[in-house]
């Protein structure tokens, strides 16, 4: 999981805190007892206070030794047995202990240690081994309701988190397929072929008006087909032919099996940009580019190959640059690890890049 | 008649822009067009134009490159040419240009835009230019020179290297910075040369400048980079060239004419 959720929650709390904080809740639970107390045997004030006493020490002892010796989630009967033992054993310490503390305050005598074992004390004490169990218990749930919901709590910052990413991805797509280079040299061309050969302008207004619309309608939820796909990366391709003129040359191949194969927008379109832009356009010769998709078992595989100035030749091409990265968190939020994108160099010169994703059909 | 050359990658935008042109400034020869940044340089210098009207983005070196190494290159006695950059998209400051003796126009361009600058070009190369050869012109050389460097992208690092470390066969020789006399760019990588040695790095000159104290470390040609520490004496020819002598070293290497100032008495 990612570390900033991971810190986020699990900024552990100290025992001690954990301790006090569960303290009034034995307090509130010895109250209930004394109440009860209080109803069999009367001396109503007498008995709260005493109460409370022994169930501070009886819960601090108990919960004390939980949070030292067994501070773990689940518990089986390694946890367990013990746990009972030091529960048990200290029932009649704390309620002795409670009585003697609590007869100081009250100025009342209180039985000396060899006065004190009585069987009327005795189901006092094991009456506060019930009380110090339900503290416990209670405890215990209020810690698990805690956990779970710190852990709903991540899972939804995680899917928020996830969620901001896909939009950053797709505003930075939106940024960098409108570049303006791109669209003002498109537009002096159009104006200069509009001079010259304006049939030739008109053939290039509709490619742009395809390349836009192609471009401008990308959105998350969105599929299309791989021909309508390759459709718009021609149209794309055919701008740049005009632009570029001899220095570009390029192949496109779809079986026509796979031309209802189903993906989403503007996932191949940032590959062949980045081939031309950064592989084709600087380079002083131009070259080719060349798009091929597949299917390979259940997946479909496109390739778009350039014999461009290659990988690290360009700044800002390191590690695949915008188009590459913006893919790769599209292709993430939407197929986990069922897609990939590679980029290898392309021998003699240029670069691979080799898209994977599950191979989906509208039939 | 005055001479323009353009320089511009896409062929449609160069036949247009000559088209236009013509047709403001009928009297302006176009001698050619480069189709890239190295071609503008080379086409330059063999053809002499007044004008020359540079794309920024070209392959090969950008139109700002392409300016900086044709000042560099350029000699003689005729004065160096009116630029005039086109860009498509205003992400260099070249308006900055605007004072100088150059312009700029934004693609696509408009007949008036162009109209506009063409008057201006039609001012310059009108009036008569200060003495076109010597000193002068190298220094205003200089400045452009200096304008189109701040131009360029500086390379990200600006932390100062303080030791240089180059592959002597199995071993990597720590060379402190101020014992370098000058570094010079051999193809893709830089040759270090002290007093006793020479070794060669794998980092292109260029990114290597940032990295180095600009007072004590002077470019003096497109290719050297010199320790003025360790500078002697500037000599001048009968052709007025400078060539400098080093402390330790034999080598006599050659500044740049727009470099030629920063070895002038004082």
């Amino acid at each position: 999981m990612p570390s900033p959720i991971q810190s986020l929650f699990s900024r552990p709390r100290s025992r001690l805190r954990r301790l006090l904080a569960d303290l009034p809740l034995s307090i509130a639970v010895s109250a209930v007892l004394a109440i009860f107390i209080g109803l069999v045997s009367g001396h109503f004030l007498e008995n709260l206070l005493v109460s409370i006493l022994i169930g501070l020490i009886a819960f601090t002892i108990v919960n004390g030794g939980r949070l030292l010796w067994w501070d773990r989630q689940s518990w089986g009967l390694r946890e367990w047995a013990p746990f009972l033992a030091l529960a048990i054993a200290t029932a009649p310490v704390a309620h002795f202990t409670g009585l003697r503390i609590g007869g100081r305050l009250l100025g009342i005598p209180t039985p000396t240690l060899a006065e004190y074992p009585t069987p009327a004390r005795m189901s006092m004490v094991l009456f506060t081994m019930l009380g110090t169990m339900m503290m416990i218990v209670l405890v215990k749930y209020r810690e698990r309701v805690r956990r779970i919901e710190e852990e709903h709590a991540a899972a939804r910052l995680r899917a928020e988190i996830i969620e901001r990413q896909a939009l950053q991805a797709q505003l930075r797509l939106l940024q960098a397929q409108i570049e303006p280079h791109m669209l003002f040299n498109t537009l002096a061309n159009l104006q200069g072929l509009i001079a010259i050969a304006p049939d030739r302008a008109s053939e290039m207004l509709d490619q742009l008006i395809q390349y836009l619309r192609a471009t401008l309608s990308v959105s998350r939820a969105e599929t299309t087909t791989l021909e309508q796909e390759f459709a718009a990366m021609q149209a794309y391709l055919g701008l740049m032919g005009v632009r570029m003129g001899e220095r570009l040359a390029y192949r496109v191949e779809l079986p026509l099996e796979l031309s209802t194969a189903r993906l989403p927008t503007m996932l191949l379109q940032p590959l062949v940009e980045n081939a031309i832009v950064h592989g084709l356009e600087p380079k002083v010769d131009g070259g080719e580019v060349a798009v091929t998709a597949v299917a390979a078992g259940d997946n479909l595989v496109i390739e778009v190959r350039d014999t461009g100035l290659g990988l690290g030749q360009v700044h800002g091409r390191r590690g695949g640059g915008v188009g590459v990265s913006t893919t790769r968190e599209r292709l993430e939020a939407l197929y986990g690890e069922r897609a990939t994108i590679t980029l290898a160099p392309a021998p003699p010169q240029g670069t691979l890049a080799r898209l994977t994703l599950p191979l989906e059909t509208t039939a | 008649m005055t001479r323009a050359l353009i320089a511009e990658d896409e062929p449609i935008l160069a036949a247009i822009l000559a088209r236009t042109l013509q047709g403001l400034w009928p009297e302006l020869d176009i001698v050619g067009t480069a189709p890239n940044g190295l071609a503008a340089v080379e086409q330059a210098l063999a053809l002499r134009p007044d004008v020359l009207f540079l794309d920024i983005r070209m392959p090969g070196q950008t139109g700002l490159e392409a300016a900086e190494e044709l000042a560099e290159r350029w000699e003689g006695p005729q004065a160096f040419p009116h630029l005039v950059f086109v860009t498509a998209f205003d992400d260099y400051a070249v308006q900055a240009f605007e004072r100088a003796a150059v312009d700029y126009v934004l693609k696509p361009v408009s007949a008036g835009r162009l109209g506009k600058t063409v008057e201006r070009l039609r001012a310059l190369v009108e009036a008569p230019r200060a003495p076109a050869a010597g000193v002068t012109d190298a220094d205003s050389l200089g400045q452009l020179l200096s304008q189109l460097q701040a131009l360029l992208p500086a390379a990200a690092a600006t932390e100062r290297l303080t030791t240089v470390r180059a592959a002597v066969g199995n071993l990597v020789r720590m060379i402190p910075v101020a014992d370098v006399v000058f570094f010079q760019a051999v193809d893709k990588y830089v040759n270090v040369v002290t007093t006793d040695g020479e070794a060669l790095i794998r980092v292109p000159l260029k990114d290597l400048l940032p990295q180095l104290d600009p007072v004590q470390f002077r470019q003096v040609s497109r290719s050297m980079v010199v320790n003025m520490a360790c500078v002697l004496s500037a000599g001048r020819d009968d052709m007025g060239k400078v060539t400098l002598t080093l402390r330790g070293r034999s080598d006599r290497p050659r500044v740049s004419p727009v470099y030629a100032h920063l070895f002038r008495q004082m």
